[in-house]
């Protein structure tokens, strides 16, 4: 791919407004609260864009196109049934009591509702998984800059580190939380007219229907059986495993996502963010999972659009999207397009690195380091914090050097540390009688039982590394699979282990939890105020597409 | 200079000015490639009227 001079001037644009925005906020950020939580100032629009836009890093960009080659309209199931249920989930029942509770993280939460040795749990596992988000977004964008462009590839990861560095150093939060909104609109616009160009060179719809395998183009058709659709997985470990553990413990617990909602000014507000951010989520399929769908087609009309193969032979799913820009961007949208994918990693990139300060510096390090110190230090601490979470995001691209599809081993992560996670809350949220030692006892038999799971299961070559006892029929299915069974244990362990051990009083779970807490009595009675009726708006248009792409 | 805190007022800019370039370059610089020749135009045309509608909201009412 050959990049001309406004290409260039493009790309260069954006990076200069990106560290504008990270240095006209430098003047709003006198405090560690200014730093790592936007004082919660920041308006709805912003909250919800961001919300979608702080999970539009390289997994989902590239990941998505990839599985929408590999596995078909499938591909949205990722959003109609596991994103868009979880988001409403999220904004009408559990969101009261993250912003309610003045928590100002997840951990935190964990920590007023449990114990200490919960917070510390879920905080380290936390940490670790941005910084390995982060590294991964990092690499793939080295990567793909110096497939593409060949640009250094040590030169790339620094270029790209450098730049994030600046604006979340600069700016903190808010600068992160600006940019992932201009980052949205950067890649929808920049991506829209690829799509585009490929419907109209592949035919439109009717060429799609004629020239993609008709299994391809289904949601839900040969769901029975994990043998019968292209994805091999079953409608069970689909629907529990995706729709219900695997997207509920990310959307309703991750403190990424779920931070972006807690700086909205109220509560009304902060419960609308991933209400609102649903909307364009279940359009997203249009500019993510489509290319992959597109470039199907246009094997089989158009000369030069076979799929990506890398050095080794075998083909390079994640490659799809750079491949389609360069056959069909002309220089000129082509710079955008390269910027567009840029502002994906830079966005995946910056939203871990700004939670993970924030879990670092409050639950981390103000809970077991230092407890009583000054705002100053604790904004010193926080911007000290940004630059070792970047420091390490580096190491961990290079470590990240060897693996091949990046969905799959971060889902494989996702198993481990999230899909428990999301029983701990939901016994947490609506279960008085939950204990500290019921949480933290079921939280660690969940991820080893996660673990476990992996070790005894293979897919596609990977897992079983203590002994094989299940083949799975794709990694997909097999990172469904562990996460529910790891749902499962953590849910049985806790309730057990609740049973035979004693109960914080109750008047120390006001706010946090469901029955102890006084009902609002004030709901917002217009509709699009109101978030369980804008919920359920969403949830009808979801099952409609649902039912439109069967 | 306090334009620059309206994040409308900042995305508004960036898209007027990246519609602009992809304009310029569509009228004034001949591209070799005869397929897809318009895609410069129609984008330039949807970035440059998105930009001027997100600077003209920022004008409008103080949201943020």
């Amino acid at each position: 791919m050959q990049l001309v001079f406004i290409d260039y001037a493009v790309i260069a644009i954006y990076f200069l407004f990106v560290v504008t925005i990270g240095y006209v906020l430098k003047k709003k950020i006198k405090t560690g609260n200014d730093f790592l939580m936007s004082n919660k100032s920041i308006p709805l629009w912003i909250t919800s864009l961001a919300f979608i836009s702080a999970n539009l890093g390289a997994q989902e960009v590239l990941g998505m196109a990839a599985n929408g080659a590999k596995y078909g309209l499938y591909t949205v199931h990722f959003y109609w049934l596991g994103a868009a249920l979880a988001m409403i989930f999220l904004g009408v029942f559990m969101m009261p009591f993250y912003y309610g509770s003045k928590a100002r993280s997840v951990p935190e939460y964990l920590a007023l509702r449990y114990d200490e040795k919960t917070r510390g749990f879920n905080a380290f596992s936390f940490a670790a998984m941005t910084i390995f988000s982060s590294g991964v977004s990092l690499y793939a964008l080295a990567m793909l800059m110096n497939v593409i462009l060949g640009w250094n590839f040590d030169f790339s990861i620094l270029m790209a580190a450098g730049i994030v560095l600046v604006y979340t150093y600069l700016g903190g939060l808010t600068s992160a939380v600006y940019n992932e909104v201009l980052q949205f609109f950067l890649i929808v616009l920049g991506i829209a007219p690829l799509v585009y160009l490929g419907l109209d060179k592949a035919g439109g719809i009717d060429g799609i229907l004629q020239n993609v395998d008709n299994a391809k183009l289904h949601m839900w058709k040969g769901m029975g059986s994990a043998e019968t659709n292209p994805m091999g997985v079953d409608a069970f470990s689909l629907v529990f495993g995706l729709g219900f553990v695997l997207a509920f413990g990310y959307w309703c617990t991750d403190f990424l996502v779920v931070q972006r909602a807690m700086i909205s000014k109220n509560l009304n507000e902060a419960q609308r963010t991933p209400i609102i951010a649903s909307i364009p989520k279940i359009l997203m399929p249009a500019i993510v999972i489509l290319p992959g769908i597109i470039i199907l087609a246009l094997q089989k009309t158009s000369v030069g659009f076979d799929l990506p193969v890398n050095a080794g032979g075998e083909t390079d799913y994640n490659m799809v999207l750079p491949t389609l820009l360069s056959k069909l961007y002309p220089s000129g949208i082509l710079g955008v397009g390269i910027t567009a994918l840029i502002a994906s990693f830079m966005s995946g990139m910056a939203g871990n690195v700004t939670a993970f300060n924030t879990v670092f510096t409050f639950d981390i390090y103000q809970a077991y380091i230092k407890k009583e110190a000054s705002e100053k230090h604790y904004l010193m601490v926080g911007k000290a914090t940004t630059v070792v979470g970047i420091l390490l995001s580096i190491i961990t691209a290079y470590v990240a050097r060897g693996y091949n599809s990046i969905m799959d081993l971060l889902q494989l992560v996702f198993g481990f540390v999230n899909a428990p996670l999301f029983a701990t809350f939901l016994l947490g949220m609506f279960w008085k009688r939950t204990t500290a030692n019921g949480a933290f006892y079921g939280l660690l038999s969940g991820t080893v039982g996660a673990a476990l799971t992996h070790g005894l299961t293979t897919a596609e070559g990977k897992g079983g590394w203590i002994m094989n006892l299940h083949t799975y029929y794709s990694g997909t299915s097999h990172a469904f699979n562990i996460a529910w069974i790891a749902f499962v244990i953590c849910f049985i362990v806790t309730v057990l282990v609740s049973l035979i051990t004693k109960p914080k009083p109750e008047n120390s779970l006001v706010g946090l939890v469901y029955s102890l807490t006084p009902k609002q009595t004030d709901q917002e009675k217009v509709w699009y105020k109101n978030p369980l009726m804008l919920g359920i708006i969403v949830l009808v248009v979801t099952l409609i597409l649902n039912i439109i792409f069967y | 200079m306090k334009k620059l805190f309206d994040l409308r007022f900042v995305i508004g800019l960036f898209f007027s000015v990246v519609g602009i370039l992809l304009l310029l370059y569509h009228f004034l610089v001949n591209t070799t490639q005869p397929e897809n020749h318009k895609i410069n135009l129609y984008s330039g045309m949807v970035y440059l009227l998105f930009g001027v509608v997100m600077i003209v909201l920022s004008y409008k009412n103080k949201l943020s």
